[in-house]
């Protein structure tokens, strides 16, 4: 997943996990490799337990005043694709099943939301068959049937959901509704059974990932009675404990308590706090910062300018909270083009990048770490390994630019014109103006092309623009190495002339590629030796070099002085829901 | 007359067509623009990019998308924003003009009564120091840049010394003037200053050159003859003559300002006017929203470009025939 | 926008014959030499232009430092010791990097460094020389387009005149800065190709190109004013009867009473420009970096506006002391060339 945290977009979002539980006191194991134990800024009201918390009803009430730079688009829950909404959905929508919603390692889990329990899994993993819960009503009155289910599944194809095609087009009849939203008919794949109360979805493939695409919010349930369009800026009636009240793009978003909540499940979808939730949009950053060091709001969603976070950092510490993100920066070469259809060229790219610089341009080593894989530390499958670190070991070190100059004049492309694209943000702009200056120093003619952070993650997609080298980051969806390796290198997800080629680097290596189907084919019986076949995945790319993984990013949380009991979800970020502000 | 006025409404739906087509076409020229990936969603389907360039009409002839969106925007007026997907233009940009009114009224009454007082001053007391200290000011005022001006005050009022100084500046962004007038005043008070810092300097510089003029025409010498004192002749005759020409000058500025010109302003200081939904969409490449903002903008400017023209030609019949 | 003012037409050089003879130059001349203030500023522009020449031998000789290549992880010396350019932050929870200020010390990072490590005093002298560039040169080109442009519509009237006039009034009515923005945005992507000639997204030819082509109704149309009203003098009419060519009536008629309109324009169109190109690069469209103007500067600077406001502030100030001084200049050459206005300093 591609994160927009700084702008608006539809192409932004991020789901999170780490298993580095910088948030939960120690009682989770470290991961190894490159997230600094001691990164962990939580203090005073961070909650890091794991343990399912009691409800404090002495901390109920009160307005919560959030504050972004922008909207995050529409509020469709099942077309929105920013983390932005997505935090928010966490306490408005629920799926059949949900990730806990709880600090730390625990929320990776996937527990049964609307549904009773886990899915029943029969016909050799091609059949999941779900109860629903009983008693549970919509935020307009309407009592949540199976119909609803099975209509919700409709709708993700006839919304054109954005991972309609990608996480669920494994449904028995998805792949007409794909091409034909208008006339879909998901009735072989989507069955319910009004009496029983049972739902039961037929996959034409086992997939194993089913339960975390399950948990995501394009999965979420809404009433049969919702819109067949994206509903856009109209709010659809929710299943959790706050219900959206009103939402205009320019202005603010405002969240309400929804009567007819009743905690089903606290792991799931526990009670929350505040009475009202509200989100501003329009001020810059600087401003957003400045209101909660004032105490005029409780929280920043947009990552705070560099420039205030020494200030953050020593002033307010208190009220910031630092947690490791799994996600990747990197710079994308496309294997297609000159000078990067050379190994030699992009491994020099490799050797010559110093992750270290990168790491101070996003704000020093307690906001970012370097990486030298795809996945990052303690991500399913990870291994520490490093091909490209002078003087060798299994994470990086320092960049070993001679042997760069070397390998650039071994490759023959010395002197190539290189156009680096970046978006245009202050963060990307100055790490873009590093690597432009690093090629420089290698023996290319590097030229910088900073671009609208909007379009930038499509354009540099599209073959057509032939872009040499870009600068992009990757957040996960859910805690699957397949969310990485499959999703980013595969040759299926290479689309030459498209601007929807998640593949930038155009990387389409048959041994490659095997291996990777090899593992996803593991992933049915064995989730372990999947993961070991990827880590090899892992490796055999990077011995190919399509991408230079530059850094895995942190997110720091900046609160409001009066803000109680922090919490951070691997999964899905601070929980919203749970602050206190009494 | 009629026919002038008539012609005149002809070039000016002429103009506003013209700069829709423009900004339609470099909005298609612009790589990477097309809309349909970053509706889809990150890593769509090529189905589902197939459905949803489908959906928006966007693999329909470019001359065909245009009419459509023209008819959506003026007949239908339901056009919708690509971005923020449901949400309305019209009532996007309805509902930034108010603070756009707000910001350019304040500042307006501002720098106009800087302006005279400023312009009057010198020009009473020309010879003196204060004439070019006056005059130096209103260069100056001219010569910053609008947005950095913006920028330092922030850093002032909102961070360096807000702990002492301006501890009772409120937070940026805009209250409207029916919640309190209190706050919407106190809220608008920088961005009033900052923007009529900008027009004061020439408007002083403009009120004397006027005065100035002024006291050198017949009307002030028989007034002086009558024996009339100075500063009565200054106030009543020179002043008074000299605010045609500023006050058809200030309605162009108005005009340009509400259309979206009073962009930095807004945009250093949070105010959700039209300047800021203009640049948003731009930022966005919100193409509704940008040919929305475009056509509001330069509607205003046009008028204010006819009206200037007609009442010229009312006064002046020789410009009919030109 | 907000500049559309900043250029209040010039008081309607009055439209007396003017013969080409040096005449009326010469004396404009020694008007403008003995106005104190026209000649202040036009020192410290000089100096300021000086000192952007210089800055190669600033760069090199001086600061020993590379404007343009990033020095994210080197050192440098303040008070004798050596110090990291870039400071990660060491207290509390350690986050953000913070560069080094301004160390007063020519020879070591004068104005302190920016985000990337790089002697801001050097960028500032390397900006200013692009700022300069930029404005003046699209000044030049958008008044000389603006004459050619504005005389035609005046003197031959007609159908011409229809076109260019509703051509001024299209890039008059279109907002400046959206106009810029569109531009940009296709021409940085992809450069701008005319024929055999190719522009790179990154050659200052962009800015000064799309600056000059917004600017030109700015001139163009008061010119076309003037000319008209010229059109309709008995000097010119009486040309026309005697059948000269209307070249010949441009030429020697039309041309020297326009001239002192647009050069009274050209300083302040510069200063107007430079602002311009600042406000473009502020919303970061117009010089792109590793190269620098002072716009780019000043918003490399607000990332930095909190701990190291000397970044924005420095070529803020550059900015606006040069307008300044353009401006007054500008204010010279008026009174200088147009008697009316000399009347008025008199009265």
């Amino acid at each position: 997943m591609q994160p927009r945290r700084t702008s608006l977009a539809l192409a932004g979002t991020a789901l999170v996990v780490l298993a580095a539980a910088a948030c939960s006191g120690g009682s989770t194991p470290k991961a190894s490799g490159g997230s600094s134990p001691g990164a962990s800024g939580s203090s005073g009201s961070s909650g890091g337990t794991s343990a399912p918390a009691t409800y404090q009803t002495q901390h109920r009430g009160g307005t919560l005043h959030l504050v972004a730079k922008s909207a995050g688009g529409t509020l469709d829950p099942m077309v929105n694709y920013t983390l932005q909404y997505w935090q928010l959905y966490q306490a408005t929508y629920d799926g059949l099943l949900a990730f806990t919603k709880r600090a730390g390692q625990a929320s990776f889990t996937v527990v049964p939301d609307l549904a009773q329990s886990m899915p029943k899994v029969t016909d050799g993993g091609r059949t999941y068959t779900f109860t629903l819960r009983k008693g549970i009503r919509f935020s307009n009155g309407a009592p949540l049937t199976t119909d609803d289910v099975v209509a919700s599944f409709k709708r993700i194809f006839t919304v054109s959901s954005p991972t309609a095609g990608t996480f669920y087009n494994g449904i028995v009849g998805a792949g007409a509704c794909l091409k034909k939203p208008a006339t879909c008919d998901l009735s072989q794949g989507v069955v319910g059974d009004r009496n029983a109360g049972t739902v039961t979805i037929h996959l034409t493939n086992p997939d194993p990932e089913l339960p975390y695409k399950l948990a995501v919010p394009h999965a979420s349930i809404l009433p049969k009675s919702a819109p067949p369009k994206d509903a856009g800026t109209t709010p659809i009636p929710t299943t959790g404990p706050y219900k959206f009240a009103s939402y205009d793009p320019n202005r603010a978003l405002k969240l309400v308590r929804n009567p007819y909540f009743k905690q089903w499940s606290s792991d799931a979808q526990p009670e929350g706090y505040p009475d009202e939730i509200d989100e501003t949009f329009g001020l810059t950053v600087e401003s957003e910062v400045t209101a909660v060091e004032n105490g005029q709001a409780d929280w920043v969603f947009d990552p705070p300018p560099t420039d205030r976070l020494n200030e953050i950092g020593t002033k307010y510490a208190a009220q910031a909270h630092v947690n490791p993100l799994t996600a990747v920066w990197y710079l994308a070469m496309n294997t297609n083009l000159a000078p990067f259809d050379n190994l030699k060229a992009r491994q020099a790219v490799n050797w010559a990048v110093d992750r270290n610089s990168v790491v101070r341009q996003y704000g020093g080593q307690n906001l970012a770490a370097p990486v030298c894989t795809m996945l990052p530390p303690g991500f399913p499958g990870h291994v520490d390994t490093c091909d490209y670190t002078k003087g060798g070991g299994s994470t990086w070190t320092a960049p070993d630019v001679a042997k760069a100059r070397q390998l650039v004049q071994q490759s023959g492309t010395a002197g190539a014109k290189i156009g680096v694209v970046v978006t245009d943000d202050e963060v990307n702009k100055s790490i873009g103006e590093y690597v432009q200056s690093m090629l420089n120093s290698i023996g290319y003619r590097a030229t910088l092309k900073p671009i609208s952070g909007n379009i930038q993650f499509t354009y540099i997609q599209n073959t057509k623009n032939k872009v040499q080298i870009s600068l992009t980051s990757w957040y996960q969806d859910y805690p699957a190495a397949s969310d990485f390796l499959d999703v980013l290198l595969s040759c299926a997800s290479f689309h030459p002339g498209s601007d929807s080629s998640i593949n930038i680097s155009g990387f389409c290596d048959r041994s490659v590629n095997a291996q990777m189907e090899q593992a996803l084919r593991t992933e049915r019986t064995s989730m372990s030796q999947a993961n070991a076949l990827w880590g090899k995945v892992d490796q055999a790319v990077m011995k190919q070099a399509p991408v230079a993984p530059l850094i895995t990013p942190k997110l720091i949380d900046f609160t409001s002085k009066r803000v109680g009991n922090y919490q951070f979800s691997k999964q899905f970020y601070m929980l919203v829901s749970q602050l206190w502000v009494k | 007359m009629a026919m002038f006025i008539g012609r005149r409404a002809a070039a000016a739906v002429f103009v506003l067509f013209t700069i829709s087509v423009l900004v339609f076409l470099i909005f298609f020229a612009t790589p990477g623009v097309d809309p349909a990936a970053r509706i889809a969603g990150r890593n769509a389907d090529p189905a589902t990019l197939m459905q949803v360039r489908h959906e928006f009409g966007l693999d329909r002839p470019i001359p065909i998308r245009y009419g459509l969106m023209m008819e959506h925007l003026f007949v239908q007026r339901d056009l919708t924003s690509f971005v923020n997907r449901g949400a309305l233009v019209i009532p996007q940009i309805l509902q930034a003009v108010p603070v756009t009114l707000s910001l350019v009224a304040g500042a307006a009454v501002i720098w106009m009564v800087l302006g005279l007082l400023m312009g009057t001053a010198a020009a009473a007391r020309r010879g003196t120091a204060l004439d070019p200290l006056m005059m130096l000011l209103g260069v100056v005022g001219v010569s910053i840049p609008v947005y950095w001006l913006g920028e330092v005050v922030n850093l002032l009022t909102q961070s360096r010394w807000h702990s002492g100084l301006f501890s009772w500046v409120p937070p940026l962004g805009y209250v409207g003037l029916s919640q309190s007038p209190g706050q919407w005043a106190l809220h608008l008070l920088f961005p009033w200053l900052t923007l009529a810092a900008l027009y004061a300097g020439i408007y002083a510089r403009i009120v004397r050159g006027e005065i100035l003029e002024a006291l050198n025409e017949d009307y002030v010498r028989t007034a002086r003859a009558k024996g009339l004192t100075e500063r009565r002749i200054l106030i009543r005759h020179a002043l008074r003559c000299s605010l045609i020409p500023v006050v058809s000058l200030f309605g162009l500025d108005f005009g340009a300002l509400v259309g979206g010109s009073a962009l930095l302003t807004e945009v250093v200081f949070g105010l959700p006017g039209v300047g800021k939904l203009t640049f948003d969409s731009l930022q966005n490449l919100d193409l509704p929203v940008i040919m929305g903002c475009v056509m509001y903008a330069a509607f205003f400017v046009v008028l204010a470009n006819a009206v200037v023209d007609v009442l010229y030609a009312a006064l002046d019949p020789r410009v009919r025939r030109a | 926008m907000t500049s559309d003012t900043s250029i209040a037409v010039p008081a309607g050089s009055s439209a007396r014959r003017r013969r080409s003879s040096a005449g009326p130059w010469r004396t404009a001349l020694v008007t403008l030499r003995r106005d104190r203030v026209a000649m202040i500023s036009l020192g410290i522009f000089l100096l300021v232009v000086l000192a952007c020449l210089l800055a190669p031998v600033y760069e090199h000789s001086v600061a020993h430092t590379d404007a343009f290549t990033s020095n994210i992880s080197g050192t440098t010396i303040v008070h004798g010791k050596p110090s990291p350019v870039l400071a990660p932050s060491s207290t509390g929870l350690g986050l953000g990097v913070t560069p080094i200020g301004p160390t007063w010390d020519l020879h070591h990072y004068f104005l302190g460094a920016d985000g990337q490590g790089r002697d801001v005093m050097a960028r500032l002298l390397f900006g200013g020389r692009n700022s300069l560039l930029i404005g003046g040169v699209s000044a030049l080109i958008a008044c000389g387009v603006a004459t050619v442009l504005g005389v035609a519509a005046g003197y031959f009237g007609g159908v011409l005149d229809a076109v260019l006039s509703r051509l001024f009034d299209v890039v008059w009515a279109f907002p400046v800065y959206l106009l810029a923005i569109s531009l940009s945005v296709v021409l940085l992507t992809s450069g701008l190709t005319v024929g055999p000639v190719h522009i790179e997204g990154d050659s200052l030819w962009l800015p000064i190109l799309i600056i000059a082509v917004i600017y030109v109704p700015y001139v163009a149309r008061p010119l076309r004013g003037q000319v008209l009203s010229l059109r309709g003098r008995e000097f010119i009419q009486a040309g026309v009867g005697n059948g000269a060519s209307d070249l010949r009536i441009l030429r020697k008629d039309v041309l020297p009473n326009v001239m002192p309109t647009v050069l009274v324009f050209l300083p302040l169109m510069t200063a107007l420009n430079m602002l311009t190109e600042s406000a473009l690069s502020f919303l970061s469209i117009g010089v792109q970096p590793p190269n620098a103007s002072w716009g780019t500067i000043i918003n490399d600077g607000l990332g930095l506006l909190y701990t190291r406001p000397m970044v924005t502030v420095a070529p803020g100030l550059m900015i606006a002391v040069t307008a300044v001084t353009l401006n007054l200049l500008g204010d010279g050459v008026r009174s200088a060339l147009d008697p009316k206005a000399r009347l008025r300093g008199a009265a």
